[in-house]
């Protein structure tokens, strides 16, 4: 064989994979996987037959479309508001060139430690009718403060909490962008804001709808947020109906949930598509500075100001129930252990390595392929992802009762619910860092005779390993935050900190639950260290 | 723990030996080595549990039993002080409690019952509870599914709710209690064929500010509140909450829906004000914000115990849905190998400590005869409930129906 066929066979193969006959078996795999992945929730379906002729009626009531088309509006001003925020939050952090720059980079993706049902809860606190804001107005004469209940309430408190899934995901490509290419531009004339319209933004497209498509899903499926700022959403009418004894209504509308579901993953694939720009040329040669001159001194404010209302706030509120709590009936089983952080750590750890563990060979080979299949296995997680916790833990309990007794409410059955749920964080995250693996280095290596493996081992892995500890950090973060899975699903005995919080508040312990809260922050909060020391490695 | 530090008690050496054991189990949970309980200690005992003949032994207590002096058992207060000493079976009467069991609890309120059950695990060295706390509509309902899968998890399940009870009940995932164990209870209070059995009562009732009204200002029946000058624009409740969609269903049930619906709506545009939880509208009420509220009874005596200044009292309508009582119960599990120890943890929640604690800590209505309700509120006798199966509650899906009709979001 000539040495310039060989290069092109070669050339042909890379580029579609590393080989073929593995690609194949990778596509199977992560079929498989996606497929065991999104099989509990299916035993929905088993529910639904429950209602016989009834399912049909219920799903075109006029009440569900209403509940639906409330739902659908939040998803739209969330996601909106959050690549609003996230974006020009992560280029001035990234080439704004401010003062602190670290500092500020910290406090932008710090929100994303704060379960956002905590956030509503301090919004509430603070600026609810008689809440602190008004008593501290008060005095001045002012006795009415606008209501932060309601759809827009719950759309601002959800962005704060939501957006850094885009401020995370557009640094990241931000970070790997090639600097040269806007050099060229700039030197070819081109304004700076052109420069970054035609060449900076086409490149860190795929890494801000793979943020917010993260940040639509999640705003699907939570339920304490809306619950707590009154506005009736699906998740909201699914749990008022599981706890009324209407499960297989509560089924029924979790499937409508799920296509829901379907038509944003639909929507995000058609604007995700075009990955080309990413694939371009990217070795990370150094972040570009916008030179802001002295503009980046009140450019600050806009991080200021996020982590005023998102961090400072929600901790100030902790603080107050701390403080103010009497002791009224005391403690008990009320008490705080450390034990409870402990599970919370053990949980999230086991939730982060079983997801990373699946979410590589579908990450990865979603990224590098045309197949259908492929794809359908990397859309098909995101299901899980949209399910919310109180579904998912509903058809796992029936699901494990009827297939698998002896794993019922055990630890490798809670963790696999964390798996099912959060993994597609993890596969967003390994996708776009395996996207932006230069191929031509690929092909480099394949042409100097390494083997398919040794090529993947020495130039792909290195190369896609921040992405897949940002995938862990981020699985290990929503982990710590989750709880209604968590609460249905865990072992008799087994406490964690958001398990605990959610006991105390419900005895209306509010002081009782301030130390646990704060626990889960800062522990959250190192784990954004790892996620931002993963990002360090480019700078 | 700082409820057994009350001046007003009477210490004996039990007492303080009870202090000490909280002391150990606090100490131990701070340490972070056992979970809930700091149960650690006790664990290397389970074996001897059989020796020591503990189930089914009639009022034999064992050698290294010792049962905490009355104080031990009542929170703190100014709504405390000065009790009698309750009536009814005391502990010391009944059979030791030993082996393990396995407990689902219902969330809220649940968790200071759970309290109790830590004491006896004090009391009790033998014993050892696994609990396990969620919903209590979510906990029946997998009640029912593990049963019907049969694989239970549980032994008892303790609701906060009697409806999340009958609906066990309903779908025959309980064993039935035998007559003298639930004997000391009301029959209203118990499920048919001695399915469950209510250990602490929850009065609907209408929290007020003092220095806003009086008593005499409030309506006797719930239906006249609507056109109730002083309480237009002024009332708060938290239609989220379970036990106001009880109270709406019992009033579906004496009333039927269409009036059930048109209070909910004439209430709404009255300018009743939605909160979060029943808490919070006492909270409001006390702080005039509200004038009065919709609330279980015991958050306003919650409010006045951390609060003994607050103006805020509680009255009660008469024989309506206003004046339900619904109540935390008991039932045993059906599949449970523990059907003895069931029993015998159940009449130790029937016991007159037990009563006391619930009445005076969680501020709940007693369920036995021998004790009074705190804050000097009307017992059980004396107040009116109506005339309701309490079972039937769990007949909820006609409820969020009409509530939604009515534009109260359930």
């Amino acid at each position: 064989m000539k040495v310039r066929e060989r290069v092109a066979a070669v050339r042909t193969r890379a580029t579609d994979d590393e080989d073929s006959a593995v690609g194949r078996g990778l596509t199977l795999l992560s079929a498989a996987v996606a497929a065991a992945l999104v099989a509990p929730l299916g035993w929905l379906i088993v529910d639904v037959f429950g209602l016989g002729s009834r399912a049909l009626s219920l799903t075109v009531a006029p009440q569900t479309l209403q509940v639906l088309v409330r739902s659908v509006a939040l998803v739209g001003a969330v996601t909106a508001g959050s690549v609003v925020v996230g974006v020009p939050l992560a280029v001035l952090t990234v080439q704004g060139g401010l003062p602190f720059r670290r500092f500020w980079t910290v406090v932008a993706a710090l929100p994303l430690a704060i379960p956002s049902y905590l956030g509503a809860f301090a919004a509430v606190s603070a600026f609810g009718p008689r809440g602190a804001l008004a008593d501290t107005l008060a005095p001045l004469g002012i006795d009415q403060v606008p209501t932060i209940y309601g759809f827009t309430g719950a759309a601002i408190v959800l962005t704060l909490y939501t957006y850094p899934y885009v401020f995370l995901t557009t640094r990241a490509s931000l970070l790997s962008l090639d600097a040269s290419l806007v050099e060229a531009a700039r030197t070819l004339n081109a304004s700076r804001w052109e420069a970054f319209r035609r060449v900076t933004l086409p490149q860190i497209l795929p890494g801000i709808t793979a943020g917010a498509l993260l940040v639509a899903l999640y705003t699907l499926s939570d339920f304490g947020t809306p619950n707590i700022m009154r506005v009736e959403v699906f998740t909201q009418f699914i749990y008022a109906r599981y706890n009324a004894f209407m499960r297989e209504y509560a089924a029924l509308l979790s499937l409508e949930l799920f296509a829901v579901t379907a038509v944003v993953l639909a929507l995000e694939s058609r604007t995700g598509a075009d990955d080309s720009g990413a694939y371009g040329s990217s070795g990370n040669r150094g972040a570009f500075d916008l030179d802001l001159g002295l503009w980046r001194f009140p450019a600050t404010l806009l991080p200021a100001l996020v982590g005023a209302v998102a961090i400072l706030l929600p901790i100030a509120i902790f603080g107050m129930w701390f403080l103010r709590s009497g002791p009224g009936y005391a403690s008990g089983s009320m008490a705080f252990s450390w034990s409870y952080g402990l599970n919370s750590v053990y949980v999230a750890l086991l939730a982060a390595g079983g997801a990373v563990l699946v979410a590589v060979p579908i990450g990865l080979r979603s990224a590098t392929s045309e197949s259908r299949l492929a794809s359908l296995a990397d859309r098909a997680p995101y299901v899980g992802y949209a399910a919310p916790g109180i579904v998912l833990a509903i058809a796992l309990v029936s699901f494990s009762l009827d297939v698998l007794p002896a794993l019922y409410k055990t630890i490798p059955l809670l963790v696999f619910a964390y798996v099912v749920r959060f993994m597609p964080q993890a596969i967003g995250s390994i996708r776009t860092s395996r996207l932006q693996v230069d191929q031509g280095l690929v092909e480099a290596a394949r042409v100097l005779g390494r083997s398919r493996m040794g090529t993947f081992r020495s130039v792909t892995l290195p190369l896609v390993v921040p992405g897949i500890a940002t995938g862990a950090a981020l699985v290990f973060l929503t982990t710590m935050k989750e709880l209604p899975a968590t609460l249905l699903l865990r072992p008799l005995r087994f406490d964690t900190l958001v398990t605990y919080i959610w006991r105390v508040q419900e005895a209306g312990l509010y002081g009782a639950a301030a130390v646990p809260a704060l626990v889960l922050v800062v522990v959250s909060g190192l784990s954004m260290a790892v996620i931002l020391a993963q990002e360090g490695r480019g700078d | 723990m700082t409820d057994t530090n009350d001046s007003s008690a009477r210490t004996g050496s039990s007492r303080r030996r009870f202090l000490a054991l909280g002391g150990t189990t606090a100490a131990t949970a701070l340490a972070g080595c056992g979970s809930l309980f700091g149960g650690d200690n006790a664990s290397g005992s389970d074996g001897g549990s059989g020796s020591d003949g503990g189930d089914g032994a009639t009022g034999q207590q064992g050698t290294n039993v010792e049962i905490p002096s009355l104080s031990a058992f009542r929170g703190s207060g100014t709504l405390v002080e000065g009790r009698p000493a309750p009536g009814g079976t005391s502990i010391q009467d009944l059979p030791d409690l030993s082996g393990s069991l396995n407990l689902y609890i219902g969330g809220g309120e649940g968790g200071i019952y759970f309290q109790f059950v830590e004491m006896l695990q004090e009391i009790y060295p033998d014993f050892e509870v696994f609990a396990s706390s969620a919903a209590s509509s979510s906990l029946a309902q997998t009640v029912v599914e593990e049963v019907n899968a049969g694989s239970p998890q549980a032994d008892v399940f303790w609701s906060i709710d009697a409806s999340s009870l009958g609906f066990v009940a309903d779908n025959d995932a309980y064993e039935p209690f035998p007559d003298d164990v639930v004997s000391p209870v009301p029959e209203g209070f118990r499920g048919s064929d001695n399915a469950w059995v209510g250990v602490a009562g929850r009065a609907r009732s209408v929290p007020y500010n003092t220095n806003q009204l009086s008593e005499s200002d409030i309506p006797d029946k719930v239906a006249d509140f609507p056109d109730t000058d002083a309480l237009r624009g002024t009332m708060g409740w938290a239609p989220t909450y379970g036990a106001f969609k009880s109270f709406v269903t019992a009033m579906r049930l004496l009333r039927g829906r269409e009036a059930a619906r048109q209070w909910l709506v004439s209430m709404r545009e009255a300018g009743t004000e939605q909160y979060p939880n029943e808490f919070v509208v006492s909270n409001q009420v006390a702080d005039g914000a509200l004038n009065a509220g919709f609330a279980n009874h015991y958050y306003a005596l919650r409010v006045q115990n951390q609060r003994p200044n607050a103006p805020i009292d509680l009255a009660f309508t008469e024989g309506d849905a206003g004046a339900l009582v619904n109540v935390a119960g008991a039932l045993r599990i059906q599949g449970t190998q523990k059907a003895d120890l069931v029993n015998n943890f159940v009449r130790h929640l029937l016991s007159a400590e037990a009563q006391e604690f619930f009445t005076t800590v969680s501020f709940a209505y007693p369920m036995i005869s021998g004790v009074e309700p705190a804050g000097g509120l009307p017992t059980v006798d004396q107040l009116n409930p109506p005339d309701i199966d309490l079972s039937e509650l769990s007949d909820l899906e006609p409820t969020l129906q009409l509530m939604r009709e009515a534009n109260v979001l359930g």
